[in-house]
């Protein structure tokens, strides 16, 4: 950062004309909005019919830590991101070095099938699942029973709602990683694995030392995506518990509870706080990331 | 790594400056917009004029299939038969939760509907845009007392009429007759009969009898069929000897496998569609997704214990309109879709129902529900239904006691406890 | 060709048996789709579920159809996830390249800000956008409902971690020769990422498809709706007529399919750096 503007010529600036179109819409539709929510989060009752407020101060971040829904909110999407995010990643290479094995034939169906979550109705796939996780009738308790293991009560009970939408959302999440990890194996040149052939390199010793780093552009931007999209989960907990966040609310989110707070009690200075609070930690946890990265690339 | 951190920092320095700028213009609307509630009264001093020029009203609904075509109809026939030219045009905005986002979006950017279709309770954030029309109902409106008490005095709790009542439902218990003839047991009227039904289904068929769709409407109905009140912007008002007996009731309904949650089902039109539930208390509008094709469906008025007391659901329609001839011309909508004629025809079309008693006195009203189980069940609950109260944080309220009530249930509390659990759920959400 | 070992048969027979597992839980939700869309009321909420309807219920689709004017939507849709699809990717290519290849003043700010707009949930942003929109009068206009969506950050990163790939040394050789950077971008790093950028078309297609809030939110009318609005029309505060929900949704996956794979061989078919790299 030493060297500032002044180091650069006015050419080198020529970049930004690449990016203006993108930066314009950013800041008008994003910037400018999570601004807004920003200075809500400091306004006591902001009202954003009029805009109207009490003050400006701590209360809404007071209230917000003092309330258990929060508290719970936080815990539960902080396990949800350590089991979904990692799992999900590992799955959906294993599941794309294997379709990318395969013959050019079975390659492209393999690759269609498991695309298909992605453009399946929603509405199905919840349905679908809470059919898989249904106490008497599911198909999960069915293979479990094969284990000597009793029918678990998923979605009834408040023990198991939260591991019940992690498996959901693992599974919902791989299409998409699938997808991409598709995309960038077919990047890496055939002739590293040829030549891998040839000297007859065990594969598991080409999975780690070639596909790997090769990927591994991919593979970080899959992870930094997967962890920021995980701590916001909404949609998955809305579809399983049919609109609510699970029985007793035991697998509430964090942008469940800052739905909950903006558009059904309209109290969106709170709502606003914990937005920023969820911002200021992905932004710490993904510096953290980033460093971590980082340092393996130098 | 240092450039990062650097970069973060001015990421939030940026942050904090915008802030700065979007406060100053928040605040400066604060002002502007606070205004149009004033002209109200002014507006409605001329109501009773005749003159209303050829306008356009616009009216958002959450209506669809049956509910939308006769809607169309209505309004048609109204489109049609004004003479002031007046044209009313539908527009469905989704389902509630979609129109009430709807509704909150264009109140902030102050481009309400004419009218719209609301809870009260998502009219809090802002009443101010609210036309109140306690002089159009005074000066201009065929028999206020005809409306039903209860749908009147939910439109006046905010200390001025704030909407006409429109598709009104009510909480029935639905039940499987075929079951209970076999087991030689009636319709409930009282605590203590479905405790019997309780003990009988568990006894003789190791089954659960009882589930309800909505909790915090069942605990609600319950403290009110004792004889208590439910909750007030102040707090539990339920934390006595009439809310104990309430939990007590409902505590051994679900402790001892009389009643139990809906959890994975969602609604319980589906375990009672299959048999695998013998009744259910929930909306009677919820009658269309039972199917009974093998066993006979019976429907009955809430139970009740020291007095009758029924849930009431639906919306109001709500006036937002602006300007004076605008004012009047939705008003002329208003009063059609709440006549008598209307409120009987969309009330037999749809299955919701007649909002004015002489309604439900009309001779078509009264065949139609010779034939309609639910209509008879919910005629004969008029008298007691009432509906919950809207105020800053009663959807927090209604959240927390679902929520808290759900975990007793779940751990098997005993009533006391229960109590004590959900009244400091309730005083901790206000 | 290669032999095959004993020990490669096995894998191979692993490989194939953990694929189809994998298919069997991927596909069971898409076929429950369209078995629900041929099933009575009554077969829908059957417990234990119905796998196949006895009588299939094909009215079900003509049904669904006439519930509102899919026609329209199905217009209005198109237009729009063309039009959003399109400029996507082009804001996507501009800004991945500058992040990626060109010397860029300030580059790891303008970098952190953009990650930073990922990092608050979308629902917090709806209303001010809802007012920015109204004070532009975009309110039931196509414009509303592209507009926001024609730059994606995710998109542009994704396409970053692509294009970084590609070996600087073929930019510096390029600029020896007076390529301008904007010739590179189009000659060589776009053909090269084909299979990247197709991938985020086809992801940009679909959620454009099936966005809902925001489309409902600045529309209006009837005539400006798009397909996912259609959807609802199934749904009332009692109950869904999942049946009918459920044909709609076969309806409108139909095009979304046949794009995917008509452009699915692209995904697969990568370009190799062989010639530069190493």
């Amino acid at each position: 950062m030493k060297k500032l503007f002044g180091h650069y010529r006015l050419r080198d600036f020529k970049g930004y004309l690449y990016l203006m179109p993108a930066l314009i819409i950013l800041l008008v539709f994003t910037a400018y909005p999570l601004f807004k929510a920003f200075l809500m989060s400091f306004q006591e009752d902001y009202s954003i019919i009029n805009g109207s407020y009490d003050g400006i101060n701590l209360e809404n971040y007071r209230e917000l830590f003092e309330d258990d829904d929060f508290l719970k909110a936080l815990t539960n999407t902080s396990i949800y991101v350590v089991f979904v995010v990692p799992i999900s990643i590992v799955l959906s290479l294993m599941v794309a070095v294997l379709i990318n094995n395969c013959g050019k034939r079975s390659k492209g169906i393999f690759q269609t099938l498991y695309f298909l979550p992605y453009v399946t109705s929603v509405i199905a796939i919840g349905i679908v699942w809470s059919w898989i996780f249904n106490s008497n009738y599911g198909l999960l308790n069915y293979f479990l029973s094969f284990f000597g293991i009793d029918p678990i009560p998923w979605l009834n009970e408040p023990d198991y709602a939260l591991p019940a939408l992690i498996i959901f959302s693992i599974w919902k999440s791989m299409a998409f990683n699938i997808l991409i990890f598709l995309s960038g194996l077919s990047m890496i040149s055939q002739d590293i694995y040829q030549a891998a052939r040839i000297d007859s390199t065990p594969r598991l010793r080409v999975f780690f030392r070639i596909t790997v780093p090769q990927l591994k552009p991919i593979i970080v931007y899959a992870f930094m995506m997967g962890f920021i999209n995980a701590f916001k989960v909404y949609n998955e907990v809305f579809s399983l518990f049919q609109g609510k966040a699970g029985p007793a609310d035991s697998a509430i989110t964090v942008v469940y509870y800052i739905y909950d707070k903006f558009y059904n009690s309209a109290d969106y200075g709170v709502a606003s706080s914990a937005a920023v609070v969820l911002f200021i930690i992905i932004m710490v946890l993904t510096m953290i990331q980033r460093y971590v990265t980082r340092d393996k690339e130098a | 790594m240092k450039r990062f951190n650097k970069t973060i920092t001015a990421v939030f320095a940026a942050a904090a400056m915008a802030g700065v700028l979007a406060g100053c213009g928040s605040s400066e609307s604060a002002e502007t917009t606070t205004a149009p509630a004033t002209t109200v009264a002014e507006a409605s001093e001329t109501a009773a004029d005749t003159g209303i020029q050829p306008t356009e009203v616009t009216f958002w609904h959450s209506m669809t299939g049956q509910q939308e075509t006769t809607l169309q109809e209505l309004t048609d026939q109204f489109n049609a038969e004004n003479e002031y030219g007046i044209t009313v045009t539908i527009l469905n905005q989704g389902g509630y939760d979609d129109l009430r986002t709807k509704l909150t979006a264009n109140a902030a950017a102050d481009t309400l509907p004419d009218l719209a279709q609301t809870y009260p309770s998502w009219l809090i954030p802002f009443l101010d845009k609210v036309v109140p029309l306690d002089d159009m109902v005074a000066n201009d409106f065929d028999d206020y007392e005809d409306i039903l008490e209860n749908y009147r005095e939910e439109n006046s709790q905010f200390g001025f009429i704030s909407g006409l009542p429109f598709n009104k439902s009510t909480y029935v218990y639905f039940y499987n007759k075929t079951m209970f003839d076999e087991l030689g047991l009636e319709a409930p009227e009282t605590w203590d009969d479905l405790i019997h039904i309780g003990e009988v289904f568990k006894a003789e068929k190791d089954m659960v009898s009882l589930g309800a769709d909505d909790m915090a409407g069942f605990l609600e109905a319950a403290i009110r069929q004792n004889g208590g009140e439910f909750v007030s912007e102040e707090g539990a008002l339920f934390d006595n000897e009439i809310g104990q007996e309430a939990f007590d009731y409902i505590m051994n309904m679900y402790n001892n496998g009389y009643a139990r949650l809906v959890g994975e089902d969602g609604y319980f039109s589906g375990p009672l569609s299959n048999q695998l539930i013998p009744a259910y208390i929930g909306s009677s509008t919820g009658v269309s997704f039972i199917t009974h094709e093998d066993w006979e469906l019976g429907v009955a008025s809430l139970p009740g214990h020291k007095q009758d007391a029924a849930n009431t659901a639906g919306t109001n329609i709500v006036m937002f309109s602006k300007d004076a001839n605008q004012k009047k011309a939705t008003w002329e909508y208003m009063k059609f879709l709440t006549s008598a004629e209307a409120t009987t025809k969309w009330a037999i079309d749809t299955g919701y129902l007649p909002i004015r008693t002489s309604a439900y006195e009309s001779e078509e009203y009264q065949t139609f529900m010779e034939n309609d189980p639910t209509a008879r069940a919910a005629y004969g609950q008029s008298e007691a239904f009432f509906s919950s109260p809207a105020f800053d944080g009663s959807a927090d309220v209604t959240s927390e006691v679902n929520a808290t009530l759900e975990e007793v249930i779940l751990n098997k509390e005993d009533s006391t406890e229960a109590l004590k659990a959900v009244v400091e759920a309730v005083n901790d959400a206000l | 060709m290669r032999s095959k070992k004993p020990s490669a048969v096995i894998a191979s027979v692993l490989k194939y048996t953990f694929l189809c597992l994998g298919a069997f839980f991927t596909l069971l939700p898409f076929l429950w789709m369209i078995s629900s869309a041929l099933k009575t009321p009554a077969e829908i909420i059957k417990m234990p579920p119905v796998m196949v309807p006895e009588v299939p219920q094909f009215e079900n689709f003509s049904t669904a159809w006439s519930a509102a004017p899919f026609g329209r939507y199905f217009i209005n849709t198109i237009i729009i996830t063309v039009l959003t699809t399109v400029c996507v990717v082009i804001t996507s290519i501009l800004s991945a390249f500058a992040f990626s290849k060109l010397k860029l003043p300030g580059k790891n700010i303008v970098f952190a800000l953009f990650m930073a707009t990922l990092m608050i949930p979308g629902e917090m942003l709806i209303i001010t956008n809802f007012i920015t929109i109204t004070k532009l009068h975009w309110i039931d206009t196509y414009k509303a409902m592209i507009v926001p969506w024609v730059s994606s950050v995710f998109y542009t990163y994704l396409l970053a971690q692509f294009f970084m790939q590609v070996p600087d040394s073929l930019y510096l050789a390029a600029k020896v020769d007076k390529c301008s950077d904007f010739k590179f971008m189009t000659r060589i790093m776009v053909p090269m990422n084909k299979s990247a950028i197709t991938t985020i078309g086809i992801l940009n297609i679909i959620g454009c498809w099936n966005s809902f809030l925001w489309p409902l939110l600045v529309t209006n009318k009837q005539e400006m709706r798009v397909l996912s609005t259609g959807l609802i029309r199934f749904q009332t505060e009692a109950g869904t007529s999942y049946e009918l929900i459920m044909a709609a949704s076969c309806i409108l996956v139909v095009p979304i399919i046949i794009v995917f794979l008509f452009l699915r061989k692209y995904v697969l078919e990568g370009v190799s750096f062989s010639g530069v790299k190493g």
